[in-house]
């Protein structure tokens, strides 16, 4: 293991990781720049600024965990690796959220699709929020440089049987469809991205900017919650830190005191504007936790006279963008349609239901397909997004109201789904949704999603993408940083997760967060260096 | 659109609260469960870990250190599980009733992992229906849980799934997710959703499964 596992190559040439279980005494570090998170944001700010000779410490709450504990095995992973043991929700519990909390956050964990920002997001942007210099010129190198340090490129390999579907699907009602960029190098075409890649393929944070870093002398903590950061008139001054305990979960009691000149927060459309929010920092309109995005996602599953196995294989690899912007960018809701890996007890926790029912739908699995849509949301006045407040014991909570508009949206992605599984040659297809039968027809399906109730608890509703929550934008009055990621009111504080994005992204998250981390830790950089 | 509350079995005088409000700000149920939870606390509910089950008054193995359901949690899904999962159970009593302790061991281990506040949202929904009062007047459920038929705990499922409430379909959900997650996820179970494991040739060719 030792000679081909990045991390355990280095923990042996003596990276500085510092396991926050194991501590026993209080005390203070110091370093140029404290970066509180090691997903895409955090680990990007961390290899960039440590490669400019600043010194670097990086805060994460979740474990290190790598290739030695990478098992492909659901039950530990969830457990491991997700935010709060895989059963994170919104505030009325209507909505799951797939979020990771571990070395690596998200990217360890997410199914490696990697879009750049559609141009008609960053051109809404621009029009909306003042982002003039995010066009899609300004950003094409960033972009560029990003998939190159992650190694994406459309998936070479035909697709498993589960996105063919999709693909089969789109030819037959002559809707587009498309080949996923992935962030893979040397992938052995598994199908376990979601529990941590056994192979060390998945060219997420682990094991790309997060090695940079550490060879770079940056330090790690890891089982290290950011409580508070704490101000001196009107700059901060440290981050107060609790190790956690022996469980990863419960504090320790050992706090853990971090002074630097700057402090970068990178700790998730979630995790950041809890920490914000937690550390009273200057909020003089009321911005921090506004306007958080999340990609609806609703589903539908269909079963194929041919088997899918659809365990096995990239999970994904074929997306449709024919209902993304069609209708306009702030039109009816648009949505990407993707397709989601089922491995049984993900597909048992997501298809409602108990009894013979459920018995037989989970029988099906080896030919059963699914297809998700994500639903684009903040771009129309009716998609004001949701709101990160904290909870009595200071964890951060999102609540998401559905609205009608996102009912809608989220209705005709049902009809969609369902009319392409048909066309593709499914027997029959099932909406995940508390009151769905089987349907045998399309026409079936169509009258009785036209009549099924769209309501909170029934639909059945993901989101993988936290987006939003400490927007950026020219406007102090409506934004918390500028548009490089710089808090408008503390100058040594900036953001560099997927907080900032003043709306959802319309594609999936990550080459976008890689993307303006990279732009702007290198202007930080340049700025702390001179 | 018809007003599904109206056609669904389960409208009791809940149903005529503002049912968007009552959910939107959650204080509602909040509230009402944080009232059953202290009470079933001090009437004497079992509200502490099991810890280690004792052979002789459960059914449970006894290995197994239970660090969160209580009890009377223990009992509600032994009482569950067979209607959540009956047919696919094996028939052997014995495989049956290891069958339906490993997932409930499974459910407590994961629950360990979710964290103090989605715990506290568990703890007040099994005082709940572990809570006599309310286990008759909100589950519907007359007997306490081990003397519950197959038959009523598919029927309180069922009432709680097809509800006009969202508070009960969140309680569904709730109770079936971690069970479902728990029981198909297991590897005793992967054969019944067809799940044949791990390609057994990766296994073969990565570091982390040699045992050396």
């Amino acid at each position: 293991m030792s000679l081909t596992d990045r991390i355990a190559r280095g923990l042996e040439a003596g990276w500085k990781v510092t396991d926050a279980t194991t501590l026993t005494d209080h005390q203070t570090h110091e370093a140029d720049v404290i970066v509180i998170g090691t997903g895409a944001g955090g680990g990007t700010t961390a290899e960039i600024l440590a490669k400019n000779g600043l010194s670097v410490i990086l805060v994460e709450e979740g474990r290190l965990y790598y290739q030695k504990d990478f098992t492909m095995d659901e039950h530990s992973a969830y457990a491991s690796l997700y935010q709060e043991g895989m059963s994170r929700t919104t505030q009325d519990g209507a909505i799951a959220i797939l979020q990771g909390r571990c070395v690596g956050g998200s990217t360890t964990v997410n199914w490696t699709s990697s879009f750049r920002t559609p141009d008609q997001t960053l051109t809404y942007w621009a029009d909306n929020f003042g982002l003039d210099n995010l066009s899609p010129e300004a950003m094409a190198p960033w972009f560029e440089g990003r998939e190159q340090r992650h190694t994406v490129a459309p998936w070479q390999t035909p697709p498993n049987v589960n996105n063919d579907i999709l693909r089969q699907g789109c030819e037959q009602l002559g809707y587009s469809w498309q080949t996923i960029p992935r962030n893979v190098k040397g992938c052995w075409n598994l199908g376990y991205c979601g529990v941590g890649c056994p192979t060390n393929a998945k060219q997420g944070a682990l094991m790309t900017t997060i090695p940079g870093a550490l060879d770079h002398q940056a330090r790690l903590f890891h089982g290290l919650r950011a409580e508070r950061l704490v101000m001196d008139q009107d700059r901060i001054d440290h981050l107060q830190a609790s190790a956690m305990g022996a469980d990863g979960i419960t504090p320790s009691g050992v706090t853990v005191t971090l002074k630097a000149r700057h402090f970068v927060v990178a700790a998730s459309a979630i995790g950041s504007p809890g920490l914000l929010l937690r550390s009273d920092i200057p909020d003089p309109h009321a911005r921090v936790g506004k306007r958080s995005f999340i990609h609806p996602v609703n589903a539908t599953i269909a079963q194929m006279p041919e088997k899918v196995d659809p365990f096995y294989g990239a999970p994904q690899s074929i997306y449709s963008d024919e209902f993304n912007f069609k209708n306009g960018v702030d039109g009816p809701a648009g949505f990407k349609l993707e397709v989601p890996p089922l491995h049984p007890g993900m597909s048992a926790g997501v298809i409602p239901g108990h009894g013979p029912e459920q018995i037989d739908a989970m029988a099906g699995l080896p030919w059963t397909q699914s297809v998700i849509a994500l639903m684009r949301d903040g771009f129309h006045p009716e998609s004001p997004g949701g709101t990160v407040t904290l909870r009595d014991d200071g964890s951060p909570v999102l609540d998401y109201p559905i609205t009608d508009y996102l009912w809608h949206g989220l209705k005709q992605a049902y009809l969609t789904m369902a009319e392409i599984q048909f066309a593709a040659g499914a027997s029959k297809v099932r909406l995940v949704h508390l009151d769905s039968n089987w349907y045998t027809s399309w026409g079936e399906a169509r009258a009785a999603i036209n009549s099924i109730a769209m309501e909170p608890h029934r639909v059945r509703l993901f989101t993988a993408h936290q987006m939003g929550g400490c927007s950026m934008g020219q406007d102090p009055q409506t934004s918390v940083v500028n548009g490089f990621g710089e808090h408008h009111q503390v100058s040594n504080l900036s953001v560099h997760d997927a907080s900032v994005f003043p709306t959802s992204i319309g594609a999936n998250p990550q080459l976008s967060i890689y993307a303006l981390a990279a732009r702007n830790s290198a202007r930080l950089a340049a700025k702390l260096t001179s | 659109m018809l007003d599904p509350s109206a056609a669904r079995s389960g409208d009791t005088e809940f149903a005529r609260l503002d049912r968007r409000s009552f959910l939107k700000s959650g204080l509602g149920g909040t509230l009402f469960l944080a009232t059953v939870s202290t009470t079933a606390g001090l009437s004497g509910c079992a509200t502490a870990p099991a810890g280690q089950l004792d052979a002789v008054d459960t059914q449970m193995k006894t290995s197994y250190q239970f660090r969160f359901l209580t009890r009377d949690d223990i009992e509600l899904f032994e009482a569950l599980l067979p209607a959540m999962f009956g047919p696919a159970l094996p028939e052997q009593p014995q495989a049956r009733r290891l069958a339906v302790a490993g997932t409930i061991e499974r459910i407590d281990a994961g629950i360990e992992n979710f964290g103090p506040a989605n715990q506290q949202e568990l703890r007040r929904l099994f005082d709940l229906l572990t809570f006599g009062f309310t286990r008759v007047t909100i589950a519907r459920v007359w007997s306490r849980w081990p003397n519950v038929s197959t038959t009523d705990a598919n029927a309180f499922l069922e009432r709680w799934r097809t509800s006009g409430i969202g508070l009960f379909n969140n309680g569904y959900i709730a109770l079936t997710k971690i069970s479902n997650v728990a029981f198909y996820g297991g590897h005793d179970q992967w054969h019944l959703s067809g799940y044949p494991g791990p390609p057994q040739w990766a296994v073969d060719a990565l570091p982390q499964f040699k045992t050396a």
